[in-house]
């Protein structure tokens, strides 16, 4: 490696070394604590799968770049030049971690493994070896930003064409059913590309009668799994952007963790509220805006919490609150909350070409829903619903795995 | 299928979960040779802004696109 590259790569790794980054590299006494957090480890025990393992690479850079023994002494203890062969060890490291942040929960210092894998990240960056297809579904996101007026009437002639499968759930009649561009509008929901997250939300939110508007993008995003922190905020931007000029006052965020974590946390403060749309499903069900009919669903169900809505950004209760309300038959897992297992497809891992990888390390989850006899599978995430999918079909589960949107939309009780 | 465009290959990108259709579009349009033409058949409706969008930023050229029955089909063409 040129000194020119490694420059500019140290330059990136100094970008992130704020107080909280520095304390996460500074303090680990490996005392092995995490590893068995890991969904990964607790799956396949093997040392790289540890998150004091994938935190090894960065730390031994920090110690050999940005401490005073490795800058005097490089040739002495633990640290590590920046070269190829690190880099190598920084992307089996960083993109097999799904930033869940299970780890950080047994930490006895409680460090933020997500956050060093966030170095990492940037390295690659830097380095123009991470993932291609999360970078270039993170460029077409910004495109589409840029460029909307080229893709809005076709997206508007696409969403007339879902019109009828939503009047058919809702049965009502309205001139809006997807409404669209509604300034003052009271939320903005932010959906995913496909008809399933946007057809049930809008079944449910016509039931609830409410002032909504669906945005012209795409809820998800690449940048957060990238890692690379300016794409992040321009993808996340487009949405902030069409929220202010519609004067909303809520931004609700589909069933994607990684959005709904970006949006609310990650971006400062907004002059709107952002929630899950599972907080604004219960609320619907608290304040009776909507009705449903219990155990319409039949079979018994168990729910997955999705690390990032709900061990990164808190919403644990609303999903149980609604689900109590479909189903006399919830089975919790365990353990769950914000100490549930990890599925394995977070993180962008899902869209990444590892299938045997996350066949493996979801052996732990695969065995915790198999110990709840459920039947149904709820969760309200994209990436969790297709991992869940995946090792479904991979370890004979015999679950149905169902979106939370979906279940509360087919178990509506309508007004004539 | 298009009368007026010749197909070299054709993906069923039908019901499969975000971000799935784009990424197997663009795994799809590196197997075929440049100047050749891809058929993505999907049920997404963002599909309609996204697939134009990644089509800008990867460098390709979109043809056509169709919609009816809940079907969108675009016909891609390899630029580079």
């Amino acid at each position: 490696m040129d000194r020119e590259k490694r420059e500019k790569l140290l330059g990136l790794f100094q970008s992130k070394l704020d107080r909280p980054m520095r304390y996460y590299l500074d303090v680990c006494t490996r005392c092995g604590l995490c590893k068995d957090a890991c969904f990964a480890y607790a799956s396949v025990p093997k040392p790289e799968y540890t998150p004091v393992w994938r935190a090894e690479v960065v730390r031994r850079i920090y110690k050999r770049y940005f401490k005073l023994s490795g800058r005097l002494f490089p040739f002495w203890g633990e640290s590590k030049e920046v070269d190829e062969e690190a880099l190598k060890q920084l992307n089996q490291a960083a993109y097999t971690c799904t930033g869940c942040r299970r780890c950080m929960m047994y930490c006895p210092f409680g460090i933020d493994t997500q956050a060093i894998q966030s170095i990492a990240k940037l390295l690659l960056i830097g380095n123009e070896s991470e993932p291609e297809i999360l970078s270039m579904l993170a460029d077409a996101s910004i495109e589409k930003g840029k460029s909307l007026d080229l893709y809005k009437d076709s997206f508007i002639q696409g969403i007339k064409h879902l019109e009828k499968e939503v009047v058919a759930k809702w049965k009502g009649e309205s001139d809006q059913v997807i409404p669209l561009e509604v300034v003052g509008a009271d939320l903005l929901y932010v959906a995913l590309a496909g008809a399933h997250s946007i057809i049930p939300a809008a079944s449910i939110m016509n039931a609830a009668k409410e002032n909504w508007t669906l945005s012209f993008f795409e809820a998800v995003n690449f940048g957060a799994f990238v890692g690379d922190p300016r794409k992040t905020q321009l993808i996340a931007k487009r949405i902030i952007d069409e929220a202010i000029r519609l004067k909303v006052k809520e931004v609700v965020i589909c069933e994607c963790g990684t959005a709904f974590r970006v949006m609310k946390h990650l971006v400062g403060r907004q002059p709107f509220e952002v929630s899950h749309i599972a907080e604004v499903m219960a609320r619907y069900l608290r304040e009776k805006r909507i009705r449903v009919e219990k155990d319409r669903i039949k079979g018994v169900m168990t729910y997955h919490d999705p690390c990032q809505s709900a061990r990164n950004s808190g919403v644990i209760e609303e999903p149980r609150y609604v689900l109590h309300q479909l189903t006399s038959h919830l089975v919790e897992m365990t353990p769950n909350r914000e100490y549930n297992l990890c599925c394995g497809g977070g993180g962008g891992l899902v869209a990444l070409e590892n299938e045997e990888f996350r066949q493996e390390t979801g052996r732990a989850k695969a065995d915790q829903i198999k110990g709840t006899g459920a039947t149904i599978l709820a969760t309200g995430c994209e990436n969790c619903h297709t991992q869940l999918g995946f090792l479904n079909e991979k370890y004979h589960l015999g679950v149905e795995v169902v979106f939370l949107t979906n279940i509360v939309a087919n178990s509506l009780v309508l007004e004539s | 299928m298009s009368d007026e465009i010749k197909v070299d290959k054709t993906m069923d990108l039908k019901g499969l979960p975000c971000p799935q259709p784009v990424i197997k579009v663009s795994k799809g349009i590196k197997e075929i040779q440049v100047g050749q033409v891809l058929e993505a058949v999907t049920t997404d409706p963002g599909a309609l802004a996204d697939f134009p969008a990644w089509a800008r930023t990867s460098g390709n050229e979109i043809l056509k696109t169709e919609q009816g029955s809940g079907l969108i089909t675009f016909w891609i063409k390899r630029v580079k």
